[in-house]
C-alpha cells in the first residue's frame, strides 16, 4: 500500500505541483506527469544514463532518484536546453559532429556535457571522458560525442 | 520500490532518530537513496530522508577531519583537504568508483550503513582507521571496523572520522573488476606509514573474499618495522595465503580468490616501492 505525497519541483524553468505515489522515481514523474519524454529509460537501474537529468547542479541518474526526493529541488531536461526556440550550441554541436546515430542515448549524453560545461567550460577531451563514463551509446559513437563537447567548450566563456 | 508509504523529510537528527525509534524495522534512511530505489525491499514501508539535517560537510576536526555522512562522492574527490590526506588515495578513489552521475548521488554515510560486501569505499575507509560518529539520542564515536562488525538498527551515522597522523601515510586501495563499474571480486586495502625505507605502521584489509572488509592484524606485523624490500612483501603474500579467508560465490572461486590475495599484496609492494622513491 503506497500513499501519494505532493511534491513541488521547478522543472526547466517552471514551478510544478505534483501529486505522486510515494514509490515513483522521478523519471517516471518527468515523463509520465510532466510529458518530458526527451529523459529516457533505458536500463532502469542506473548504469546507462538514458535518463540523466541535472537536478540542483549535478547530474543524476534520474530512474534511480525518487520523485519525493525532488522535493523543492531545481531540475533541467532535454527539453530545458532550448535557447529560443532553437538548439543550444551544445545540442548544435552534436548535430554539427555526427554524434547522433539512433539517438536514444543523446539526452543523456547531452544532460551531463552540459552539467560538466557549466562547472568546467573548457574541459580536457579525459575530463570529457569521465563526464560522460556513465552515459552509455549502444551504437558507440563516442568519439564524435566527445568532439561535440569539445566545439561546444569552445562557445563557452 | 516496494510499498513505500510514506517519506519523511527529517529536519534534524533528533527528528529522524525519533522516527526510527517510532517505527522500527520498517523504515530505512535514505543516504543518496540510490540502493534503496534499486535493490527494493518489500520491508521497508517508511524512507526518512536526511538530506536535510545538516550532514553534507567535510571539516576539520579534533580527531582529524570529518566528513558529514550526506556528502557525496564527487564532493570528496574535489576536496582539497582530502587530496592531501595520506597521499590522496581517498579522494582519487572517491572520483573513480562507479561512474560520474552516480558519484554525484551515492553518499559516504549512505555506503557506510549499507556495507554491502563489494563495497568500495568501507575497505578504504577501514585501511585508513576511519571512525564513524554515531547519533542515537546522544552522540558516540567508535571505529568504523567495529561499527561494521555489529551494526546497530536505528542508529544514525552522522559523519566519518579520518584520524589526524596519516599525513605522511600512503593509502592504498586495489579492486579486481574486469571494467570500473563492476563488482570487485576482490578489494584489498591498505594505509602504510614509513620513515625512509622502514616502515612504521600499517594496517592491511581484505574484502569481497566474499565477505565484509575485515582488518588483518598479523599481515600488517609482518611490514611494521621491515624495510621495502621483495624480500619483505614475498613473506607476507605467503602470510596472506595461509590468513585471508576466501570463498566461493557466483563471481569466482575460493582457489582463484586466494591467487588474487597475492596479487594484491604484489601491488602493494609496487604501489609502496614507487612511494617511496
Amino acid at each position: 500500500m503506497t500513499s501519494e505525497v505532493r511534491v513541488i519541483m521547478t522543472v526547466n524553468g517552471t514551478e510544478y505541483h505534483v501529486t505522486t505515489q510515494t514509490n515513483r522515481t522521478l523519471t517516471e514523474v518527468l515523463r509520465e506527469d510532466l510529458g518530458l519524454l526527451g529523459t529516457k529509460i533505458g536500463c532502469n537501474k542506473g548504469e546507462c544514463g538514458a535518463c540523466t537529468v541535472i537536478m540542483n547542479g549535478r547530474s543524476v541518474t534520474s530512474c534511480l532518484v525518487l520523485a519525493v526526493q525532488a522535493e523543492g529541488a531545481t531540475i533541467t531536461t532535454i527539453e530545458g536546453l532550448a535557447e529560443g526556440g532553437k538548439p543550444s550550441a551544445l545540442e548544435q554541436a552534436f548535430v554539427e559532429e555526427g554524434a547522433v546515430q539512433c539517438g536514444f542515448c543523446t539526452p543523456g549524453m547531452v544532460m551531463s556535457a552540459e552539467a560538466l560545461l557549466t562547472l568546467n567550460p573548457h574541459p580536457s577531451a579525459a575530463e570529457i571522458e569521465t563526464a560522460l563514463e556513465g552515459n552509455l551509446c549502444r551504437c558507440t559513437g563516442y568519439r564524435k560525442i566527445v568532439a561535440a563537447v569539445q566545439k561546444a567548450s569552445q562557445s563557452r566563456e | 520500490m516496494g510499498r513505500i508509504a510514506q517519506y519523511y523529510h527529517a529536519t534534524s537528527l533528533e527528528d529522524a532518530f525519533a522516527k526510527a525509534k517510532q517505527l522500527g524495522p520498517v523504515a530505512a534512511y535514505v543516504g543518496g537513496g540510490v540502493e534503496l530505489v534499486l535493490r527494493r525491499n518489500p520491508e521497508i514501508t517508511t524512507l526518512i530522508d536526511l538530506s536535510r539535517c545538516g550532514l553534507d560537510y567535510i571539516a576539520a576536526a579534533p580527531e582529524g577531519i570529518e566528513i558529514g555522512s550526506q556528502t557525496t562522492l564527487t564532493t570528496i574527490s574535489r576536496s582539497a583537504d582530502i587530496k592531501q590526506y595520506a597521499g590522496g588515495s581517498f579522494a582519487y578513489w572517491a572520483g573513480r568508483i562507479a561512474q560520474n552521475n552516480l558519484r554525484d548521488m551515492i553518499t559516504v554515510g549512505g555506503v557506510i550503513g549499507r556495507n554491502q560486501p563489494w563495497n568500495d569505499v568501507v575497505p578504504h575507509l577501514v585501511a585508513l582507521g576511519a571512525q564513524v560518529r554515531l547519533f542515537d539520542g546522544a552522540e558516540r564515536i567508535m571505529p568504523l571496523s567495529g561499527y561494521i562488525e555489529a551494526k546497530q538498527p536505528g542508529v544514525i551515522i552522522k559523519g566519518v572520522l579520518l584520524p589526524a597522523g596519516n599525513a605522511g601515510s600512503s593509502g592504498f586501495l586495489w579492486r579486481f573488476t574486469r571494467t570500473q563499474q563492476d563488482i570487485s571480486t576482490l578489494h584489498f586495502s591498505a594505509l602504510v606509514s614509513f620513515d625512509g625505507k622502514v616502515m612504521t605502521a600499517a594496517n592491511l584489509v581484505f574484502a569481497g573474499r566474499p565477505g565484509h572488509a575485515a582488518l588483518y592484524p598479523r599481515l600488517s606485523e609482518g611490514l611494521v618495522g621491515k624495510s621495502l624490500s621483495h624480500e619483505t612483501f614475498a613473506r607476507v603474500a605467503e602470510m596472506a595465503l595461509d590468513l585471508v579467508e576466501v570463498g566461493t560465490d557466483l563471481r569466482a572461486t575460493g582457489e582463484f580468490r586466494r591467487e588474487l590475495v597475492r596479487a594484491a599484496i604484489v601491488n602493494l609492494e609496487e604501489h609502496m616501492t614507487g612511494v617511496a622513491q
